[in-house]
């Protein structure tokens, strides 16, 4: 796989101390707990990557796609890594090999779809479009931020992105009384 | 190393454990220039599950290496001999706060200051606040006997814990230690945990004890011309009978690295002294706050500003609190790394051993600063230097030889509050020569087929640099 935008980090990427104060700001982490799924973890991986330690695989690409990028973790980062950037120019080289994964972006089932084309006025950040030969929307995911302004405004609920983390509704429920209930999920 | 994947899944459930090639990249590191890969990470949420993976380990011999948050800087949780990652963080339950015995009981994985945020709400706190309490877990502070800007006053955590349980390298659950202030029992085997990086048994369970909260704080700066003035008044303040709460001390390294990386605007001298009293009565604080201060200016220091105020002090506080990860912004393209990084000083020694830091830097060609908790005897260094030449990494081991053997001639420890681990062990066994035998006496009766956190401590290789892989590839 060729790391054609994420080259450029090459020799900046040893700037992250690997102190792990970006897992206090992390969403994604503090639900799962797995350390693959804070900055700091997929970091890792990147410089992993970059250094030909580990090779490219689909859980990997996944995790990379996994971000709300909330940006939280890059505010607070004193070491100043430009995480969002970083991941951004990962997902790209991981899209630009074919890669067809997931995270946490949205999709849309198109059984449901009625083209109404609301979701891509919402997207500020223009990862909605038209494919016209097969007349259906289409997400790239690259550009997708995950913000789920597409999902929350679809009429008929084809705009989907995985809800909750991962969680049906009830399971949220279940852990948010787990969290009151003994300071924990 | 073969490991039965469906027993360890009866266990803990799919959903906690993995051997995906990222996780045990991620699992294998902490925030040392280490890395090496496990064969497993698994997520234990009770005792139980740690005693069944224990005893399945132990009768594979399969090492096991116990993980808090990977936060520590000597590579004291990268599994150099392979094995099982035992991430604990999923144990971060808050068993206890008892008031009227004044202790708390919590699970290992809980973090620094989510206690605290607990304890806080009591009015009370668990003071020995690494600089990385946001993240690190008590297991893991523990297991390091870690310490922190308030020890000066407060201690260490070695001051705080009370009892613990423990799951032994056979499967035993035991208790050591009690829940009361003091104890005359025999042997103090809850002791013998503090320190001992996950090598002698498994935390599961810690009782520490917790003291009110001052409500009154104030910070002062003192700016220095000659880094050898701070370190004379470092010296003075803590031999004159002063109780400070805080005493800090910033080179001029420090100082341009935070001022690079947070725009903070501290002054550019050769060092800054922050330091801190605190108490209940203001005339006690104000008290204290004199004589420092006038040790400072005896000692050429200026500039000397006092606050009260919690959002003053806070902000005079951040740029230190971040100051490690600022300093990977000092020089584009150098790596800031953690090696001889934490060496305990007699204060009499203090203004040398700064000295001493940034002469071994020249000779070597390395940038290298001198910070830390100087109050509570420890000096901090950080190496920095271009990691992807090997020219580089030699540069590095000559600098760490020659600040251990300097720290050996002034009666110092090689560390105060990061551990031992991987990269410092050449320079502990050394120094802790005439005990090692003891020491390996005691992890093979307690851990015979040594299982827990193998190839630690002083069974660590002597060469840090071919030890394990290091994060950053050089030629
Ligand atoms: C930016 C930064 C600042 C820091 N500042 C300080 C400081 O001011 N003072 C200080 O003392 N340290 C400091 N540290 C070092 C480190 O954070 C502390 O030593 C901390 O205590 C490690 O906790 P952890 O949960 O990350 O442990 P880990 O790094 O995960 O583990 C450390 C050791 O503890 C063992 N361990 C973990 N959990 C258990 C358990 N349940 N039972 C048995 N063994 C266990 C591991 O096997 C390993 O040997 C700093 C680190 C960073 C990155």
């Amino acid at each position: 796989m060729e790391f054609n935008n994420l080259k450029k980090w090459q020799d900046k990427l040893h700037v992250c101390i690997r102190c792990g104060y970006c897992f206090e700001h992390c969403h994604l982490f503090k639900i799962t707990g797995w350390e693959s799924d804070a900055p700091r973890g997929k970091l890792v991986m990147l410089h992993a990557l970059l250094q030909g330690d580990i090779d490219p695989s689909d859980s990997i690409a996944e995790k990379i796609f996994e971000c709300y990028m909330c940006k939280r973790c890059e505010a607070s980062c004193s070491a100043k890594v430009e995480i969002t950037e970083l991941f951004q120019d990962a997902r790209t080289d991981f899209a630009e090999a074919g890669y067809d994964v997931t995270g946490t972006t949205s999709k849309t089932n198109e059984d449901k779809c009625g083209m109404c084309q609301s979701c891509i006025s919402v997207c500020k950040h223009e990862a909605r479009s038209v494919d016209e030969e097969n007349d259906k929307i289409v997400v790239d995911i690259v550009k997708c931020q995950s913000c789920g302004c597409c999902v929350a405004t679809c009429p008929t609920g084809a705009a989907y992105s995985r809800e909750g983390f991962g969680l049906t509704q009830n399971e949220l429920c279940q852990q948010v009384k787990n969290y009151l209930e003994g300071g924990t999920v | 190393m073969k490991i039965n994947l469906e027993k360890i899944i009866n266990i803990v459930g799919k959903e906690n454990i993995s051997t995906d090639p990222g996780d045990l990249l991620v699992y294998g590191s902490d925030s040392s220039v280490h890395e090496a890969s496990a064969c497993i990470v698994v997520r234990p949420g009770k005792i139980e599950h740690v005693q069944k993976i224990v005893i399945y380990a132990n009768s594979k011999k399969i090492p096991i290496i116990s993980r808090g948050a990977g936060s520590g800087m000597s590579g004291q949780a990268v599994p150099i001999k392979g094995g099982i990652i035992l991430d604990m963080k999923r144990m971060n339950h808050i068993l206890e706060v008892n008031l009227a015995d004044v202790y708390c009981r919590v699970e290992p994985g809980v973090v620094d200051d989510d206690l605290n945020h607990v304890l806080k709400s009591h009015s009370v706190f668990y003071p020995p606040a690494p600089a990385s309490s946001r993240v690190a877990t008590i297991g893991g502070e523990i297991a390091n006997n870690a310490s922190g800007v308030r020890s000066i006053k407060y201690g260490a955590v070695r001051d705080y814990v009370l009892g613990m349980k423990v799951v032994m390298a056979n499967g035993d659950l035991v208790s050591f230690g009690c829940k009361n202030r003091v104890e005359a029992a025999g042997y103090q085997l809850d002791r013998l945990m503090v320190g001992s990086e996950g090598t002698l048994g498994i935390i599961v369970e810690a009782t520490l004890r917790f003291i009110p909260i001052p409500k009154l704080r104030c910070m002062g700066t003192a700016k220095f011309n000659k880094l050898k003035e701070a370190g004379d008044s470092i010296a003075e303040i803590m031999a004159s009978g002063c109780q400070p709460s805080l005493l800090e001390l910033m080179d001029n390294i420090a100082i341009t690295a935070v001022n690079k990386a947070m725009d903070f605007g501290l002054p550019d001298v050769d060092a800054i002294l922050m330091f801190e009293a605190d108490g209940m009565v203001k005339e006690a604080i104000d008290f204290e706050m004199k004589k420092i201060k006038a040790i400072c200016e005896k000692h050429n220091g200026f500039g000397i500003e006092l606050s009260y105020d919690a959002k003053e002090r806070t902000r005079i506080f951040s740029g230190r609190k971040k100051l490690f990860p600022s300093l990977s912004k000092y020089k584009e393209l150098f790596a800031c790394t953690s090696l001889a990084d934490d060496m305990a000083v007699p204060y009499s020694k203090m203004a040398v051993m700064a000295q001493k830091i940034h002469d071994v830097a020249k000779r070597n060609n390395v940038i290298m600063t001198a910070y830390g908790h100087c109050g509570s005897g420890c000096m901090h260094t950080k190496i920095l230097l271009d990691p992807t030449k090997n020219k580089q990494w030699d540069n590095a081991k000559n600098a760490v030889k020659e600040i251990y053997d300097f720290v050996a001639s002034i009666d110092g420890s090689t560390s105060a509050e990061h551990g031992i681990g991987i990269s410092k062990a050449f320079a502990f066994k050394k120094e802790k020569h005439d005990s090692l035998n003891f020491m390996h006496a005691i992890k093979k009766a307690l851990d015979p087929n040594n299982i827990l956190n193998p190839g630690k401590l002083m069974d660590a290789p002597d060469d840090w640099v071919t030890a394990t892989r290091l994060r950053y590839k050089h030629n």
